[in-house]
């Protein structure tokens, strides 16, 4: 197996990514929403070529009983890989990244979410990653605040969530897997439309300056996000509204 | 009369006075809470289209017996909250050791939601000539956001199903619905309200209720 | 008392009396399938992979493989390991956690199939003897539960494996190559409830139901696998009927989906 490192790899050619983008360029990205049919919410999202599905269940009975709170309901976010999702099998199960995602990316949404409404209740959001590839956790930030509106989940704002990356001493917007495992730094966000930020993470290395500069590209992804999340959820909506009037519907006969 | 479709966060008004259900005020401006139907009227509410069912005072509702405890009867009543049927509220006065005779686990009863306290204690009554436990009909589940469209505006829509299939027929708020008539009654009005259910949310419903009515009995003759 | 339990009583009331007039919730022949469709290839990062939706049910397998050590008594033969994640997006009912019986009944059942009809030549599978084999991990993961996840994971297996390309080049052994299948196993299930004996069972059914049978053939029309599931009892003709109507549908789907 043959091992890289960032100085075998040139990430610019010509101004153009790996992958042909520019610099502040998104991903392809294509959103389904109310894929499933148990689930009271949910929603399908390829970014790149990251596949993840959301599902949100709720508000609904806590179970155990003493998790519940007397006037509020409790959110509960768990991210899962399928084991053929990366290219090394992945064993099932949590471990402790998933574990640190899930928390994270509960904390994205909570703060939109109006939980008084449902006192003694949890709300469930399901994220399982089908294919990784960079990115997983903001795809499924993505995904789950489109479930918890396809669920009826009432909620002050949608929350969107992008990252920005150093690569070759630049910054980019929404890094690809070579970006992300041999680039400089790596910053994910989450926020409400007006710009309040509910998720920042970061590692690797950036001055104080070029912080700033991916902040607010991850803001503008983010923000071209929450635009798609919306046509999709209206899109939907009008389609069903449009079904025409149907003479023979009942089929038993 | 406008309508949009919204999303939570979307700014509907600048007038907070207009904050109607389903939308939240903020720094004088109304906001959309939900995913759903902007209704602009004097008030803008946003319907949606999904949602559990969140039990008001006054409902009816169909229930299954799920518990019994020393008092009270537990009450599957199809939403993330059960209700609580105390034994005062059984329309007969008995004693705690023969709630089950009376009302055992599995058994379904037409109530009402009496009253549901801020953290959704939720207590239901008997007290009623109209509710009573299920003996004889049958029960459907349809999705309790179709419900008001089936009773439709006044009660028309459900008076003339109850009427044109000849049964007598008990809708519950929480999509759990009750017939009881002869069985060729009853397959017709539970045929209709399964495709009110599959149209609610489309135009022409009414008309096309009728019409299917009237074939259906048609053809029966 | 669980709330799916709950919801059965009003369910199985309705179910029950469709069934005294001849008829199931969703107007189907007793021996009808619901629509099945089959996408493969739809995870790149897997050797293998397929999307099977049976009705609103949807199941997704994936295959990976690597090399590996083979088992000791047998030093030849590659390794097929199936596992199955019923993940709680699928279902109000299903928990986070390691699979439970329900979970660990379900791989083990589609693994029968693949094993048993011989569908992958494991001696094929051998690199080095007594040293390096090739491992086939089968992962079903379950999406949405709408019933007869049984059929739905074993479609998804043997449509997984059938467009399966051997990693060889990834681990310095030769070119990619396809993995060749010599068999094509289909499971069929069927519930009885009140002596009625229906396939492909709704969820709703399968809540009422007394027991469960799956048939598993393969394409000379032989059985390789069965498992009766659930508390209930079956007379023998009533198993010999679900394995005439079983053979004669694994048939059909086999020759509509997964014959080139």
């Amino acid at each position: 197996m043959i091992v890289m490192d960032e100085s075998d790899i040139s990430f610019f050619k010509d101004g153009l990514r790996l992958d042909g983008r520019r610099a502040d360029q998104l991903r392809p990205v294509k959103i389904e929403v109310g894929v499933l049919a148990r689930a009271d919410g949910s929603c399908y999202i390829e970014m790149g070529g990251n596949k993840v599905i959301a599902a949100v269940y709720g508000p609904r009975e806590v179970h155990p009983r003493h998790l519940q709170e007397a006037t509020r309901a409790i959110v509960r976010y768990r991210y899962n890989m399928a084991s053929f999702s990366v290219e090394d099998r992945k064993r099932p199960g949590p471990d402790r990244r998933s574990q640190e995602l899930s928390k994270v990316s509960r904390e994205a949404l909570e703060p939109v979410i109006l939980t008084n409404f449902f006192p003694r209740s949890v709300i469930d959001v399901f994220i399982e990653v089908l294919q990784a590839d960079a990115g997983t956790r903001t795809a499924g930030i993505n995904a789950a605040a489109v479930a918890l509106a396809d669920a009826g989940i009432p909620m002050k704002s949608m929350i969107s969530s992008c990252a920005a990356g150093k690569v070759a001493d630049t910054i980019v917007l929404d890094p690809m897997k070579e970006e992300d495992n041999f680039g400089q730094a790596d910053l994910p966000i989450a926020m409400t439309p007006s710009g309040d930020i509910t998720l920042l993470q970061m590692d690797g290395d950036l001055t104080r300056d070029e912080f700033k500069k991916a902040v607010e590209m991850a803001m503008l992804g983010a923000k071209n996000i929450y635009e798609l999340q919306r046509a999709a959820l209206v899109k939907k909506y009008s389609q069903m509204a449009e079904q025409p009037a149907r003479e023979d519907v009942i089929v038993r006969d | 009369m406008d309508r949009k479709v919204v999303v939570p966060g979307d700014l509907l008004s600048e007038e907070a006075k207009r904050s109607g259900e389903g939308t939240y005020v903020k720094n004088g401006s109304v906001y959309s809470l939900l995913y759903g139907l902007a209704n602009f009227r004097d008030k803008i509410n946003v319907i949606p289209l999904a949602g559990k069912y969140m039990p008001a005072p006054g409902d009816n509702v169909i229930g299954v017996v799920k518990d019994i405890t020393f008092s009270n009867w537990i009450v599957d009543i199809n939403s993330p909250y059960d209700g609580l049927l105390h034994i005062s509220e059984f329309p007969v006065r008995i004693e705690s050791e023969e709630m089950s005779k009376y009302l055992r686990i599995g058994s379904s009863i037409m109530t009402r939601v009496a009253d549901v306290d801020p953290t959704m204690k939720v207590e239901l009554t008997l007290n009623d000539k109209k509710l009573g436990p299920i003996k004889t009909g049958q029960v459907i589940e349809i999705s309790h956001t179709r419900v008001p469209r089936l009773i439709g505006k006044g009660g028309s829509m459900i008076s003339m199903l109850k009427k044109e299939a000849n049964c007598s027929i008990f809708v519950g708020q929480n999509g759990r619905i009750w017939i009881h008539g002869s069985a060729e009654d009853m397959d017709l009005a539970l045929r209709t309200i399964t495709l009110i259910e599959k149209e609610a949310h489309t135009n022409g419903l009414t008309d096309r209720i009728v019409d299917f009515l009237k074939k259906e009995k048609g053809a029966r003759s | 008392m669980s709330v799916t339990s709950v919801i059965s009583e009003i369910k199985k009331d309705f179910i029950y009396n469709l069934l005294l007039k001849g008829e199931r919730i969703d107007g189907r022949a007793f021996d009808e399938y619901r629509e099945i469709s089959i996408q493969r290839d739809v995870i790149r990062k897997a050797e293998g992979s397929a999307l099977v939706k049976i009705g609103s049910s949807q199941v997704l397998v994936g295959i990976k493989m690597q090399p590996g050590e083979p088992f000791p008594d047998t030093p030849n033969k590659g390794v097929i390991i199936t596992n199955a994640e019923l993940v709680p997006l699928a279902s109000p009912s299903f928990e986070p956690g390691p699979p439970n019986e329900v979970g660990i009944e379900l791989a083990r059942v589609v693994d029968r199939g693949v094993r048993e009809s011989k569908a992958v030549d494991l001696e094929a599978l051998c690199i080095v003897p007594g040293k390096q084999v090739w491992i086939i991990f089968i992962d079903v993961h379950i999406l949405d539960d709408c019933g007869n996840l049984i059929d739905a994971a074993s479609l998804g297996a043997i449509a997984a494996l059938l467009s399966t390309k051997v990693p060889a080049a990834r681990f310095g052994l030769g070119e990619d190559y396809v993995l060749p299948i010599r068999d094509i196993p289909i499971a069929t299930t069927a519930i009885e409830f009140n002596d009625v004996l229906m396939f492909d069972p709704g969820v709703d059914e399968e809540a009422i139901a007394n027991t469960r049978l799956t048939i598993i053939s393969t394409a000379q029309g032989n059985i390789c696998g069965s498992q009766k599931s659930g508390a209930g009892m079956l007379k023998p003709e009533q198993i010999y009927r679900i394995i005439d109507i079983a053979c004669e549908k694994a048939k059909e789907i086999r020759e509509k989906f997964l014959e080139a």
